[in-house]
Formats: C-alpha cells, sequence, structure tokens
C-alpha cells in the first residue's frame, strides 16, 4: 500500500487517504466496466486502492458537455485492461466534491497509487483525453 | 433558549436562501462572521419545487429571462428571412417546449448546485429546513422529513421573500399553476390565461405567445400598476398588436375543469358587469404575490413591525427587535428586485459586521419589464413627477424612433418610444428616464449611473450617440410634450 501524499488538497482527502491505509479489502473489480461511485467508502475502495490508474470523471445529469465527455471517456477507457474509469456523479457525491475542490463539471482527475497526477476541468477533445490515457497507463515513470 | 453567557451558535442566522439571505450571508462570513442559512420551499399547490437560491434563480428573473430569449430567438428566424437567410420550412419551424424546459431546468440545477458548492467552500452551514422563531434568539427549522434542528444566532436576517398570492375563487388552487410552475411545465402549456397584468403576468403572455401558445391577460385595473401608464400602454399595445388578447377591467369569477381536461374560466367585466367565459388548456394566475412571514411565528421574537399586507416595516432594514433584521421582497414599500435585495443584504453585512455607515438607497432603482419588446425605466414616472411637482414645473421630452434593423424586416415601429421626464428649471435636472424597445434593460442600466449623478438634460442633450444604436436616442431627445411639436420621426442621421 503506498503512501498517499495528496499536493495541495486539505484535511478531508488525507482523510480518505488514511482509510486507505487501514483497510486491507481486496476489490474485485470487473475488469473494464466503468465504477459507478455512490460513496466515500466506495471511492476509496475502488479508485484510491486501485491497483490500476484510476480516471475519475465528475459528472451531472444536468450538464451538456457533461453528457458528450463521459460517454466518450466510456468508450476510450472501457476496452482497456489496465485502466479503469469511476463516474462521480456530483449531487450524490457532496463530501468527494468538496475534497477534491471540484468547483465546475465536467471535472476529470487521474489518480494513481492514491495520488492525483491530473486534473482537467471542462469539455476537452479526444486528443487530449487519450493524452492523458496514454501518460497514465502507457509509459513507464522515470526513476 | 440563548445561553446565559451570551455566545450563540452563529453570529448570524439568515432565514431565506434567495438574493438576499445568500448575498448577506456571504459577505458577512467575508467579514469574519460565523453564518447559517435556511433555505426550504414548500411546494407550490400544484407541488412545484426547487432548489437553493431563491426565487430569481429557481422561478424568477432567469428562467423568465431565458424563456423571453427564446422567445426572441423564434421572431429572428422569421426576421432572418428578409436579409437573405434560406430558412428551409420555415412554417414548420416550432418550440419544441420540453426540450426548451429542459435546458431551462438544467441550468437552474446547475446554479442550484454552484451555490450550495460556493456556501460549502465558505463554510456556510446551509439547512435545508423551514425556519421559524422561538424566541428572540433562537431559531427552529423543520427539516423535510419533519425532523426539528435548533439554532441560537446574535443576529438574524428575514429574507424568506414571498409567493404567489391565489384568488379566493372556486378552481384556483385546484387548477390553476402560477410563475412557480409554468417554467418547469411538464407538458406544453397551450391555449393560456393569464390573470393579472403585472410584470409577471405580461412577461408570461409576452413569450407564451412569442412561443406560439395563444395568450388571453385578464386586467383587473390597468397594465403595469405603479408604472408610468402611457408606457404601460405602449407594452400593451405592442402585445395585442403581436396577437394577445386583452380583457380590461375584468376579475376571474372561477375555473372549472372539463370532462376533456381543458379548463372553462368565467370572468366578469366590473365595468359592464357582463360575465364572460372560455375554455384554456392552461389558466396562470399572476395576481400579485404576498410575504412569507406568516409562518415565521414573528411573534415569538417580538417582531411587530408588519404592514397590512404582511410585509415587514423595517427602515434600514431593522425590525422593532435589535438583532433582526429583514431583506428583500419580505420588504414593505421596497422595490421587489433581486438587485436590490443583494444590495441592500451586502450593505447589511457591513454595517454589522465590518462597522460600515452606508445605508441602501432605495431610490431610482433601475428596473425592466421584459415583455417582447421591452420596457425599461429609472426614476419617476410621469405621474409621479407630476404629483409631486406639479405639471407646471415638468418638461416632458419625448420622441418616436425607428431601430435600424426592424426596416428590413418591416417590424412594427409604432411602440417604439422614449421620454425624459426633467425638472422645468435649467438645467433641467432628470427626474426620469423611459425606454419602449428592444433590449430596453441594456439601454437603460448606463443611465441608472447618470440619474445617479444628477444628470441633467443639458448634459443629456450634449451627449454625443453612439451609432447607429437604439440608446442614441435618449441623446437626441428634443421635442417636449409641452411644444405639441410631432415626436415622430423624419428620417434617422438628421
Amino acid at each position: 500500500m503506498s503512501n498517499v501524499i495528496c499536493q495541495g488538497l486539505r484535511s478531508p482527502v488525507r482523510r480518505l487517504a488514511v482509510l486507505s491505509k487501514t483497510k486491507a479489502i481486496s476489490t474485485s473489480i470487473v475488469h473494464n466496466e466503468t465504477i459507478l461511485v455512490k460513496n466515500n467508502d466506495e471511492f476509496v475502495n475502488k479508485v484510491m486502492n486501485n491497483e490500476k490508474p484510476v480516471i475519475v470523471n465528475f459528472h451531472a445529469e444536468w450538464c451538456e458537455p457533461c453528457k458528450i465527455l463521459t460517454p466518450k471517456l466510456k468508450e476510450l477507457i472501457e476496452p482497456l485492461t489496465n485502466l479503469d474509469l469511476a463516474v462521480v456523479d456530483v449531487e450524490d457525491n457532496a463530501e468527494l466534491v468538496h475534497a477534491f475542490e471540484v468547483k465546475a463539471v465536467p471535472a476529470v482527475i487521474a489518480i494513481k497509487n492514491g495520488l492525483i497526477v491530473d486534473k482537467f476541468i471542462g469539455l476537452v477533445d479526444t486528443d487530449m483525453i487519450n493524452n492523458l490515457i496514454d501518460r497514465m497507463c502507457g509509459k513507464k515513470k522515470a526513476t | 433558549m440563548a445561553p446565559i453567557d451570551g455566545t450563540y451558535d452563529y453570529d448570524l442566522a439568515v432565514i431565506g436562501g434567495g438574493s438576499g439571505g445568500l448575498a448577506c450571508a456571504k459577505e458577512a462570513v467575508n467579514l469574519g462572521a460565523k453564518v447559517a442559512v435556511l433555505d426550504y420551499v414548500t411546494p407550490s399547490p400544484q407541488g412545484t419545487k426547487w432548489g437553493l437560491g431563491g426565487t430569481c434563480v429557481n422561478v424568477g428573473c432567469i428562467p423568465k429571462k431565458l424563456m423571453h430569449q427564446a422567445a426572441l430567438l423564434g421572431e429572428s428566424i422569421h426576421e432572418a428571412v428578409a436579409y437573405g437567410w434560406e430558412v428551409p420550412s420555415l412554417n414548420d419551424v416550432k418550440i419544441n417546449w420540453s426540450a426548451l424546459t429542459e435546458s431551462v431546468q438544467n441550468h437552474i440545477k446547475s446554479v442550484n448546485w454552484v451555490t450550495r458548492v460556493d456556501l460549502r467552500e465558505k463554510k456556510i452551514e446551509y439547512i435545508n429546513g423551514l425556519g421559524e422563531f422561538k424566541d428572540p434568539h433562537t431559531i427552529i427549522a423543520t427539516l423535510k422529513n419533519g425532523s426539528k434542528k435548533e439554532l441560537t444566532a446574535k443576529n438574524i436576517l428575514i429574507a424568506v421573500g414571498g409567493r404567489p398570492h391565489y384568488p379566493d375563487i372556486p378552481g384556483a388552487r385546484e387548477y390553476c399553476i402560477s410563475s412557480d410552475d409554468i417554467f418547469s411545465l411538464s407538458h406544453p402549456p397551450g391555449k393560456t390565461l393569464v390573470v393579472g397584468a403585472g410584470y409577471i403576468g405580461l412577461e408570461c403572455a409576452g413569450f407564451l405567445n412569442s412561443l406560439g401558445y395563444s395568450a388571453t391577460v385578464l386586467v383587473r385595473s390597468v397594465p403595469l400598476r405603479g408604472f408610468d401608464q402611457q408606457m404601460a400602454s405602449m407594452v400593451t399595445n405592442e402585445m395585442e398588436e403581436k396577437g394577445v388578447k386583452f380583457h380590461h377591467k375584468c376579475v376571474p369569477l372561477s375555473v372549472e375543469k372539463l370532462e376533456s381536461g381543458q379548463l372553462k374560466a368565467r370572468w366578469l367585466n366590473t365595468e359592464t358587469k357582463e360575465q364572460s367565459e372560455d375554455v384554456f388548456d392552461t389558466v396562470l394566475l399572476a395576481t400579485g404575490r404576498y410575504a412569507l412571514t406568516e409562518q415565521l411565528n414573528l411573534a415569538a421574537a417580538g417582531v411587530n413591525s408588519l404592514s397590512e399586507s404582511g410585509k415587514i416595516v423595517a427602515e434600514g432594514e431593522q425590525t422593532n427587535v435589535g438583532h433582526v433584521f429583514a431583506v428583500g421582497d419580505v420588504l414593505e414599500a421596497r422595490p421587489e428586485l433581486t438587485p436590490v435585495a443583494i444590495h441592500a443584504g451586502r450593505l447589511l453585512a457591513r454595517r454589522l459586521f465590518a462597522g460600515a455607515q452606508q445605508h441602501m438607497d432605495y431610490d431610482n432603482v433601475a428596473t425592466t419589464v421584459f415583455t417582447p419588446l421591452e420596457y425599461g425605466c429609472v426614476g419617476l414616472g410621469e405621474e409621479q413627477a407630476v404629483s409631486r411637482h406639479g405639471a407646471d414645473n415638468l418638461e416632458i421630452y419625448h420622441a418616436f424612433y425607428k431601430p435600424t434593423e426592424f426596416f428590413i424586416p418591416q417590424r412594427n415601429i409604432r411602440n417604439c418610444y422614449l421620454k425624459a421626464v426633467a425638472l422645468r428649471e435649467a438645467p433641467q435636472r432628470i427626474l426620469g428616464l423611459h425606454f419602449v424597445g428592444p433590449v430596453a434593460g441594456e439601454v437603460i442600466q448606463g443611465f441608472a449611473a447618470a440619474i445617479k449623478c444628477g444628470i441633467t438634460m443639458e448634459q443629456l442633450m450634449n451627449t454625443v450617440g453612439i451609432h447607429p444604436t437604439v440608446a442614441e436616442e435618449f441623446t437626441r431627445l428634443n421635442i417636449t410634450k409641452r411644444s405639441g411639436k410631432d415626436p415622430n420621426p423624419a428620417s434617422c442621421c438628421s
């Protein structure tokens, strides 16, 4: 279990991080299925504790750009075996929204080993998404 | 019960999460206060409810302006043809009501969410409950599930606003809708009867008619009562010329539901004593709004400064109880406008928590009626000016004008009119400006600042206009009513 260093984030995320260290739950995540996050525990288990990198998409039903971005993310990520997609409905997950300082939707946060490695706000084009995906699972980390 | 040592849960508790309440809460928090906001929406008789943000965001200004825009865009499509746009099957162009309401509601929900996130960021405690007083410093909030939450506060702000008034006639509550319901109506409104000719009734009738739904308006006394009546008649003339039917001096008697599901409305002409009836798909009541003071249990706080209409009398936004304040639509004799509530709320927070002295200036507040042809104004109407100063001491400048863009599609210019109400004595300080025309709100806004600076006719006439605009017509004013000269324009650019 990696140490969680949440750069520039406030204590709620550290709280989530501490939970991720103490819970030794083996998650049986179905490969390729998008994770629909309904609560904090699910987020900790399936995203923070995920061995694979996860792209977390903050989504709202009333948000037009979200209706374009979320299906696009699903289309590009679901076929991949080494990267997961988690969708967080902002209306159902107020604490996560607050913890990750999400002030606008759609928001995409890339998480690897419990660390935030990237973040973007708003609708972005397919090239940018593919770049993000490549960075998350394609290339090796420099030592 | 307020604690003996004088420490309260909050420095400020705000009852009502609308324009006034939120503005005051956010300013207070910026100044270091600990604040709680209570907000609760009692469902309308038709069952409609909405989220945080108050009337403006949910069932007022915002959805109204969006539907007004939808209506204008519909008109633009037709005008575009005159400008050369090839619009295929122009006759098939129609509004999809559910697409419209979905877009409008999605926007409202995004504003609800951003508001909630903002409160959370600012560490303002948000309680989704109906607040009432238990004692001068204690409020009880009743949540949706019936549970109660108690809180104490050093200062309390009443910002509960108002709701549509339902006339006491058979069928009103059972079958009629109000502005609470129209913006999220689950089915197209169809042929609509609008009861009431204040700005809410006229704006609704206006956009419904432009969207393609036949609209009829019952006017009890006069349209836009309280506004300059000459301008009000320009507004209603334009609406009539666009197809809205008006029944003047009529009051509703009853609304009944027919087997077809349609509504039969009966009304009485108070002058001719004649009764009439007609069948509609929707009856929209816009017969005034009342302040939500009854459910506050004000007696428990010792607040007794209520007007006859149930609004709160609060000079400097302070009630008869020193630490209990009021802001927004709940206030007696103040303009019921969002920016008024916001500004007053902010100034109040500064007086409470930053030792500021500045009080709200309720005079010369500009406003606009967003009927398809808009009416914007600031300052006194002609009738008001006459009663305050006497006709002999006034000079009224006026003009009809022709917006350049109207020529090509041959839009009606008969009701494009503006006037300045000024003191007769040089330099002729301007008391009021009135404008009926496109984008009236945009036109009048800058002049509100000018009025605040005490602009005179001499200064206005020495201002060079921007050409070609409709706003520049103010700088071209030169004909007085007194002269009897023809206020119609000869041509542009002269």
